[in-house]
């Protein structure tokens, strides 16, 4: 008797080349053109994209990785990149379990995520301004 | 001088204060507009809009449910992305999740509804029993159907999550014992947002509630008010079995040999085609997997009365002649687009139909 696993019997999605990810990389090649002409771009919203794995696998391999790379830990592990087009860049946000929760290709000098907030700059600052105050200096030997 | 009342922290100074920076506002917001499909480059707008809005009041009222829609989105309470709804709301009553009870819940309540007047948000999970005035089901003496009306005076929105507060759901399916109504059977002077399922997908309340606090706008709403952005298409639209459909390969039961190979669920009952949700690109626990990926058809749960349509292992199209005219419609403009699925459809409906009178005629 032939036995089967369970796992065996979940059909999973069927693995084939759509031809999106060549629309995509020629999209991503319209958009580098327009920010180098001056103009900005939005970027490339990948999440809800009908890809299949292997069209984003190989997406991800055309575009490939330059010399930056960056891991950001805020709500969670993200991901950013250069890919080998400068001011190309990849940007994977992580969710619960390590998922893949959302992922875009932003054009420009660097994506927003990697600059720091104003907001959050005069909130260092002020930190920054009562740690020099000279009665949290003494604050540890206090008693 | 009369003293300018102070003004509640915003969201960005509140969660500033607890070492959350503006990077993770504008990393849930890149996730929202991916799960919402808004407008590229919307997630600067939304991460802004979030960080300059106050704590939004909630008054989360359960009716008659399972504690399913509250279980589903809760799952994602863990230090992550996708928790931060919580920390954006400030959830001023509900029964499963409140520490305090009796008195002081009902208490709690009342509060949240004075000190926000106008601005709290009602989110409501289960029907409204209303036969015989509301009698069958009651929450510290009041009926629901009173305690509805009475906390819905006063809000902002109502959100009726999941099939049972949207549509009735369970509860109302046929005979309907108790009267059940969704909640805009009762509610008419409110703006309402269904978000449907059995349960909802998380992501869709999440969404819909942050989109709510940052532009202080509804999310666009279909004809049912489901927000378009997580009902906009069928599950048929985005399953990744519908190459299977469009080329006429069924499986016909649950272990055959089509099932095995992934085929399309059809004709064992697949509600896909007319059922309007976002289980084939979110999934489920996580982005794991979804019902037609695990095996079985869509049962078709975020569209009204889906628990009276016929039967869950009846293929699509012999449960026409039960369904309005709008659901039939889709149904067959789903079936059309396939010749070939179309034709093997309607050659697996009449062999159904044979199959049927026989099993009818033996009984006689
Ligand atoms: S009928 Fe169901 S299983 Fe088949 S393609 Fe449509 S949604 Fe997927």
């Amino acid at each position: 008797m032939m036995t089967q696993t369970l796992h065996a019997s979940i059909p999973q999605e069927p693995p084939r080349l759509t031809g999106m990810s060549d629309a995509v990389f020629a999209e991503v090649a319209a958009r580098l053109a327009e920010v180098v002409a001056g103009a900005s771009a939005p970027p490339i919203e990948l999440t809800a994209m009908p890809l299949t794995s292997e069209d984003r696998a190989d997406l991800e391999q055309r575009l490939g990785r330059g010399e930056v790379f960056a891991t950001i830990e805020s709500a969670g592990r993200s991901e950013v990149w250069e890919t080998q087009f400068s001011g190309v860049w990849f940007v994977r946000h992580f969710g619960e379990n390590d998922r893949t929760a959302s992922e875009c290709i932003e054009f420009g000098a660097a994506p927003a995520i990697l600059f720091s907030h104003r907001a959050d700059m005069a909130a260092a600052a002020r930190r920054l301004a009562t740690a020099l105050q000279p009665a949290n200096a003494h604050e540890t030997t206090d008693h | 001088m009369p003293q300018e009342p102070k003004l509640a922290p915003t969201l960005g100074e509140l969660l500033q204060e607890r070492g959350v920076s503006r990077r993770a506002f504008l990393k849930y917001a890149s996730y929202l507009s991916a799960v919402m499909a808004l407008p590229a480059g919307s997630a600067t707008a939304l991460a802004e809009g979030l960080a300059n809005a106050r704590r939004q009041s909630v008054i989360w009222l359960s009716f008659q449910e399972c504690t399913g829609c509250t279980e589903s989105l809760t799952r994602s309470f863990s230090p992550t992305l996708e928790s931060l709804i919580f920390d954006l709301i400030s959830l001023d009553y509900h029964h499963t999740l409140q520490a305090a009870s009796g008195e002081a819940a009902e208490k709690a309540r009342e509060a949240a509804m004075a000190e926000n007047k106008g601005k709290y948000v009602v989110v409501v999970d289960g029907a409204v029993p209303t036969k015989d005035g509301g009698l069958y089901s009651t929450i510290a003496g009041v009926s629901n159907l009173d305690m509805l009306k009475a906390t819905a005076k006063d809000a902002l929105a109502v959100i009726a999550v999941g099939t049972c507060a949207a549509f009735g759901g369970i509860p109302k399916a046929r005979p309907n014992p108790t009267g059940a109504a969704a909640i805009d059977e009762i509610i008419t002077d409110k703006p309402i947002i269904n978000i449907p399922g059995c349960p909802p997908i998380p992501e869709a309340m999440a969404g819909v509630v942050s989109y709510l606090v940052s532009f202080g706008k509804l999310p666009e709403l279909d004809h049912l008010r489901r927000p378009k952005a997580f009902f906009g298409e069928t599950i048929h639209d985005r399953c990744y079995r519908r190459p299977f459909y469009e080329r006429g390969l069924f499986a016909e039961g649950f272990d055959d040999a089509g099932a095995r190979q992934g085929w399309c669920l059809y004709k064992v009952g697949c509600k896909g085609p007319v059922t309007y949700n976002a289980c084939a690109t979110l999934k489920w626990n996580g982005g794991v997997s979804f019902p037609i990926q695990s095996g079985h058809g869509c049962l078709g749960c975020s569209e009204p009365d889906f628990w009276d349509q016929g039967g869950f292992y009846r293929p699509l199209s012999t449960n026409l002649r039960e369904m309005g005219p709008a659901l039939a419609g889709a149904a067959l403009a789903g079936a059309a687009l396939g010749a070939g699925a179309a034709w093997a459809s309607r050659r697996h409906q009449e062999s159904y139909q044979r199959d049927q009178s026989a099993a009818e005629g033996d009984k006689k």
